[in-house]
């Protein structure tokens, strides 16, 4: 059974940790509503995007290390996680290869020359 | 059976057994979600602004859900700190604290699920599509059951080979037609039906009936019978029916279950034919949005959405509102250097906005909001200026699209499209999770008083186990709020 006194530090810890998920919960709301935490340009973006996968990213974190105790773990536990890691990231990136297409980029020239910017709203 | 290592550690892996396995099992987990962010990767990417079917970019689309998912991470959160207090209470022999805890947690997975519900009925009842042949949409709702063909049926025609016609759970009134066959093979002409049940026995009675004489021309045709020489003829029966009703009977034609429709005839999917007369086919639309991504902008003044809207008023204030969000995206990139992307032109920001149709006598009100907003248009907003829209205006006007002027309709559901698929994938596999991880917890604290008593470390662990899974589905949900409700 663990002492007194390390159980009031932990619970101090886990009190803390819900507080600032919160906060960041609101950050992340702020970031896709308010005009202030819109960088990039007006409107959604590639921008806003990155901020509010930083923001989940921070938050995931915290509840990984803290609440899922990551932060002391036997060193097992970090193997299976390294692995995991490894292929949930092999996962996403060949998605990425997806993207890579020549004769898309092409099209998207033409429509631009053909459509918008001829005329305007 | 005794599991062994349930509260000591194992000397070689320095866990207890169920941590070792629960960090195996949620790194399969991993994996499985992995493998759902990675198609939404896939699919997102693959969007084409102003091509494909548009992903409903940024908060304007999801303005009413935005706070629904709000206040779903902050119980998810409330809730994952309940789990790690009430693993504490145990470690401080607390059964009371940690009894109030789970229940707490329990009641936080029953919130989310039911906030949950809300949000899908709203998708799936309430929010709908119309697409109209030049592509542009509607975004709204389609009134009371509308999207259904109204139409004064006379006769039936149907095949007694299939399966009892789907026609009969589209007759509008409790009170079944009065039918009578007049057209069919020798034996049922003339038999007069009253009653669904009826109808039934009937049904069945005729198939079978039709069934027989097939194999029997069979046999004939092959020469089996007695006394009957091979027949070269080749096989006819007549297992079409036509029943005339004595006065003509209301139908409401599910469009899903018709393939095509005249003025005088429907035709549905399982064959059946009904004749009689159209009594309208118009869709009442409740107009919030127009989206013209997929319409050219130098047809956008002129796309067939505005003839169906029908209202000067509506068409002013999305090309307001447009000019508007253009003169902000041009100040910015002149500010920053080059041009505005394509990608932005032909994007939501740009194409999608909301009106309003003020119903008649309303228009008066509608005037007055705006002049409020132009007032107010140095502190307006690119993301908030999507929100002003419906909400504040009075009632809106009923739109009646003529059905040949639709290309596809539909709520927001998996069918919708690319977002609404992996949407409901997703969020749904996670609640599944959320039902998953509280009855377990609740299982924890209904059934855990024996365990505490013989032995609380080994309920302490059980606790640190489940709650190693819950706080995996907060996590989980800390990145699927953002993606799909805000970004």
């Amino acid at each position: 059974m663990a002492d007194a006194h390390e159980l009031t530090k932990t619970k101090k810890s886990f009190a803390a940790v819900g507080i600032a998920l919160l906060v960041f919960t609101v950050v992340t709301v702020t970031i896709g509503l308010a005009p202030i935490f819109d960088f990039g340009p007006p409107g959604p973006d590639g921008m806003d995007f990155v901020l509010g996968l930083a923001v989940a990213t921070v938050k995931a974190s915290l509840v990984a290390l803290i609440f899922m105790h990551l932060n002391h773990e036997k060193g097992l536990i970090y193997k299976i996680l390294l692995f995991t890691v490894l292929f949930a990231t092999g996962l996403m990136v060949l998605t990425l290869f997806a993207d890579i297409d020549p004769i898309r980029e092409q099209f998207d020239t033409l429509q631009t020359t053909r459509g918008w910017l001829t005329e305007k709203p | 059976m005794e599991i062994p290592y349930e509260v000591t550690p194992r000397r070689d892996t320095g866990l207890y057994n169920a941590k070792l396995g629960i960090w195996l099992f949620l790194a399969s987990e991993v994996m499985l979600f992995g493998g759902l962010f990675s198609a939404y990767v896939f699919m997102r990417l693959g969007i084409q602004d102003g091509v494909d079917n548009p992903w409903p970019w940024g908060v304007s689309v999801h303005k009413n859900f935005v706070w629904l998912g709000a206040i779903n991470t902050i119980v998810l959160i409330a809730s994952s700190v309940g789990v790690v207090f009430a693993w504490v209470a145990l470690k401080e022999r607390n059964w009371r604290r940690y009894q109030i805890y789970m229940y707490f947690v329990v009641a936080c997975a029953v919130v989310f699920m039911c906030i949950k519900t809300v949000e899908y009925n709203s998708k799936l009842n309430h929010h709908h599509g119309i697409k109209l042949v030049d592509n542009s949409v509607m975004e709204g709702t389609i009134l009371n059951k509308t999207d259904r063909i109204s139409f004064k049926g006379e006769k039936l025609t149907f095949s007694l080979n299939g399966a009892l016609p789907a026609v009969l759970r589209d007759l509008e009134g409790d009170a079944f037609p009065k039918f009578k066959v007049t057209e069919g093979p020798e034996g049922t002409v003339g038999v007069e039906i009253q009653s669904l049940s009826q109808f039934k026995g009937w049904f069945a009675d005729s198939r079978r009936a039709a069934s027989e004489r097939l194999t029997e021309e069979r046999k004939r045709f092959r020469g089996e019978l007695a006394g009957g020489a091979a027949n070269p003829k080749p096989v006819s029966v007549v297992s079409s029916v036509t029943l005339t009703a004595a006065e003509p009977f209301g139908l409401s034609g599910s469009p899903r279950k018709i393939v095509a429709h005249t003025e005088t005839a429907l035709n549905y999917k399982d064959g059946v034919k009904v004749e009689g007369k159209l009594v309208n086919d118009d869709v009442l639309f409740e107009v919030h949005e127009v989206d013209l991504q997929l319409v050219l902008p130098t047809k956008q003044r002129d796309s067939v959405v505005w003839s169906v809207i029908n209202d000067e008023h509506a068409k002013q204030q999305f090309f307001t509102s447009q000019s508007k969000k253009y003169q902000e995206l041009l100040e910015y990139y002149k500010k920053h250097g080059g041009v505005i992307p394509e990608e932005q032109l032909r994007g939501r920001f740009l194409n999608v906005q909301y009106v309003h149709v003020a119903a008649e006598g309303h228009e008066g009100e509608h005037g007055k909001e705006d002049k409020h907003a132009d007032v107010h248009t140095s502190q307006s907003n690119p993301t908030a200026g999507g929100g002003e829209g419906e909400g504040k205006h009075g009632p809106s006007k009923h739109i009646a699209v003529a059905r040949d002027k639709i290309k596809f309709m539909g709520n927001h559901g998996p069918r919708y499209g690319t977002y609404y698929a992996i949407y409901f994938t997703m969020t749904a596999l996670h609640g599944l999770h959320v039902i998953g991880g509280a009855l377990v917890l609740l299982f924890f604290v209904v059934f855990g008083k024996k365990l505490y008593l013989k032995n609380p470390e080994h309920l302490a662990n059980r606790v640190e186990v489940g709650g190693l899974f819950w706080h995996f589905v907060d996590l989980v949900w800390i990145f699927l709020f953002p993606i799909m409700y805000l970004l």
